[in-house]
């Protein structure tokens, strides 16, 4: 029970971060149907901004800078960048994005260097607020779940119940009526994608004091958030959210039971032959697989349904 | 008639590059060093190409070697792809450079062993020689080992064997969890660790033993942590380096695990600075080197030289080793009295060598080095914090205590075949 309580717990704290990282990128194919390559690699910028102005003006304006100067970033690279490719299609704008990728790691290996950056967690966030089981958990871990159920509340609400979130949702589907209607698609489009980049610089801002920030690592979380927004359904800021919070709650939960399928198998009375070939694979626990789980359910929805959980086409 | 022109320049050029250049008495003795340059590692081996090209410079200003000949590294870029250590191997070999050196990941170790035995084989009189600063694979100096390859770091086994053999004399150790990457250096660290923690450390109770998907793939740590907890563990031993290693304490720290970690890279410099002060000092992140500067018995020539390395490259030095290693080569080039890579090889079997506390041997057996080491931990209440490129990490190591010369001697599987002298 008290495991199950636990993986509970850290399975959503853990989901919701995954849900920060991938919003920004199911929002930007949502709402443009780019595959955006580069998100971990805005994220990655977000969280040398936050390093670099903490340093001068501390943790809680970084805060706010860091994400509004990735998103303006992201904007000039929409403006600049993508609408020219645009019109080649989508396989143009996924090479452009993949290419964007290396030229900001390497960017920031010139400016930053190759090694990790002493960015750390700030000295008010940094207190036991309760303990679970033993488990201390800081203020900080709370607070970033705090951030994160807000980012998916206000998206929530500017994209179904304001008049911008119609003005998005019309130009996406029916661009040149909305046009005619004298609306400014371009910039529309251009907002969406900085918006986007934005959230990936404030999920950067957030998690690069516990991750670790260096140059690689844009590189170890590009994955992780494309198999979040595919299960998920591309596109559907809902579907992120489920299949965050499910990702997490399953990875918690595979690593905290040590439970192989050879023991399952001596319960059932099978027995396998110490020296077979099959041993090695039957006497894998749960939790030595768990990091791959997410990739096996990936796998595994693109067979069974390939537009994922809450999403409206195919991929 | 440009293009005739053009042809006709590039086919001197070609014919030139064919003839083999002059070897004169007083050319310089060139080493190449395989590193990843650029890529994710690239700090990694440029830090080592800069602690080469002190200690090369340090032994030319001295005059050199053989009476006069100076050392030159040469840098070959493998951007942490094995594929490329061959190549730039073979690169190395057609420019007809005798000594490469390479530390930086044993998978490249292992492709240039792979490649020399066969070289050297075909090629008598020619012969290459690999001098290993920091590959740690056990292998290379039992089953893989060759005339031609000396290694200057101690093997995964003895540095296990070393930290269990500390790790029994702490009284704080009682219930040990292990935690290591699931691939090939993570698991032979498990496999010595299961080995020595019986012989070495009987006291211990082995309460967990875990393998993680490597490279920061986990990111989050805290249901590890949970099971840590929940297993009364009061030390982890684990092999992990990089992200694995820093994810792991960090979120060990953020839960309130106090526990001990043992280990061999969970502390080195570019990580301490991912952790921070709070961290890194929250519960003992021990390590085992071959020196490190807080030690209090550091010899006055040891810290003049480290004095001259800050003075040059404004950071601290962490991998004395490369300096053993080059003060064991010179000697030996001077005792063979040739640059012949046999002859040097012979005088440096047996050989002996200053280190930071007592003498480095190199042991002919398996051309496996053997020197005391050190266990300490990070702390803040250092007198020479550890400095990086001028950065100031406030914190640096502290001494626990000394794992003798003899206690690294392991029984080594190698039989080596000896060219004639």
């Amino acid at each position: 029970m008290d495991i199950l309580i636990f993986s509970l717990f850290n399975g959503i704290l853990y989901g919701m971060l995954l849900f920060m990282l991938s919003s920004g990128l199911t929002l930007i194919f949502g709402m443009m149907g780019v595959l955006n390559f580069a998100h971990a690699s805005f994220f990655m910028l977000g969280a040398y901004f936050a390093y670099q102005i903490s340093k001068f003006v501390g943790f809680w304006p970084a805060l706010i800078i860091a994400p509004v100067v990735v998103g303006v970033i992201g904007a000039i690279v929409e403006r600049y960048g993508l609408r020219r490719v645009h019109k080649f299609g989508h396989v143009a704008e996924l090479l452009f994005t993949f290419g964007l990728a290396y030229v900001i790691e390497e960017a920031v290996q010139m400016i930053w260097g190759k090694v990790p950056v002493s960015y750390h967690i700030p000295e008010v966030m940094n207190f036991t607020l309760f303990s679970l089981y033993g488990l201390e958990y800081s203020a900080y871990r709370v607070f970033m779940l705090l951030v994160a159920v807000s980012m998916f509340v206000a998206l929530f609400f500017l994209l179904t119940r304001t008049r911008v979130g119609l003005i998005i949702q019309g130009a996406l589907t029916y661009p040149n009526i909305v046009a005619s209607l004298g609306h400014n698609v371009p910039l529309v489009f251009m907002m969406v994608f900085g918006l986007g980049c934005a959230l990936a610089g404030l999920a950067g801002v957030l998690a690069g004091n516990i991750l670790g920030t260096e140059p690689g690592m844009a590189i170890q979380l590009g994955p992780i958030v494309f198999v979040v927004i595919v299960i998920g359904g591309l596109g559907s800021l809902n579907g992120a959210l489920v299949a965050s919070l499910f990702i997490g709650i399953m990875q918690t939960t595979a690593v905290s039971y040590d439970v192989s399928m050879n023991g399952f198998l001596n319960v059932i009375g099978v027995q396998v032959d110490f020296d077979s070939a099959w041993r090695m694979l039957v006497d894998l626990t749960v939790a030595q697989i768990s990091p791959i789980l997410p990739y096996l359910l990936l796998t595994l929805m693109l067979i069974v349904r390939p537009r994922g959980l809450f999403g409206v086409r195919d991929v | 008639m440009r293009i005739r022109v053009v042809l006709a320049s590039l086919l001197g050029l070609a014919l030139g590059s064919f003839l083999p250049p002059a070897l004169a008495a007083d050319d310089p003795i060139r080493i190449a060093l395989i590193e990843p340059y650029s890529g994710p590692l690239a700090a990694v081996g440029r830090d080592a190409l800069e602690q080469f090209e002190f200690y090369a410079d340090r032994i030319n200003e001295a005059g050199g070697v053989l009476g006069g000949r100076k050392i030159e590294i040469v840098a070959f870029d493998n951007a942490m792809n094995a594929e490329k250590t061959t190549q730039q191997l073979r690169k190395a070999i057609d420019q007809n450079i005798r000594y490469v050196s390479q530390g930086v990941g044993s998978n490249h170790a292992l492709n240039i062993i792979k490649a020399l035995q066969k070289y050297n084989r075909r090629n008598p009189g020619k012969e290459v020689m690999f001098f290993n600063h920091s590959a740690v694979t056990t292998s290379f100096t039992n089953k893989l080992c060759m005339f031609w390859h000396f290694r200057f770091d101690h093997n995964v086994d003895q540095k296990v064997a070393a930290l269990t053999t500390f790790m029994n004399q702490d009284p704080d150790v009682k219930r040990v969890y292990m935690i290591n990457q699931n691939y090939a250096y993570g698991q032979s660290f498990q496999k010595a660790a299961h080995r020595y923690l019986k012989e070495r450390t009987p006291k211990a109770k082995l309460v967990g033993d875990e393998l993680i998907v490597p490279f920061g793939k986990v990111l989050d740590f805290t249901p590890y942590i949970a099971k840590i907890k929940a297993s009364g563990a009061d030390t982890v031993l684990t092999g992990n380096w990089g992200p694995d290693a820093t994810r792991l304490i960090t979120a060990g720290a953020n839960a309130g695990l106090k526990v001990k970690y043992y280990s061999i890279y969970a502390g080195i410099p570019a990580a301490m600075n991912t952790m921070g002060t709070k961290v890194s000092t929250f519960t003992p992140v021990m390590q085992i080197t071959e020196s490190h500067e807080n030690d209090p018995d550091e010899p006055e020539w040891l810290i003049g030289i480290e004095n001259d390395f800050m003075k040059k490259y404004n950071k601290s030095t962490y991998a004395d080793r490369v300096r053993i290693m080059f003060e064991m080569i010179v000697k030996a080039f001077n005792s063979a009295g040739s640059a012949d890579p046999a002859a040097v090889g012979y005088a440096l079997e047996g050989a002996n060598g200053r280190s930071a506390k007592g003498e480095a041997w190199m042991r002919p057996d398996d051309h496996q080095i053997h020197f005391p080491m050190v266990v300490s931990h990070i702390s803040e209440d250092v007198k020479r914090p550890f400095i990086y490129n001028g950065e100031n990490y406030k914190m640096a190591y502290k001494t626990d205590g000394w794992i003798a010369r003899e206690d690294m001697v392991l029984p080594s599987s190698c039989k080596m075949k000896r060219p004639k002298k």
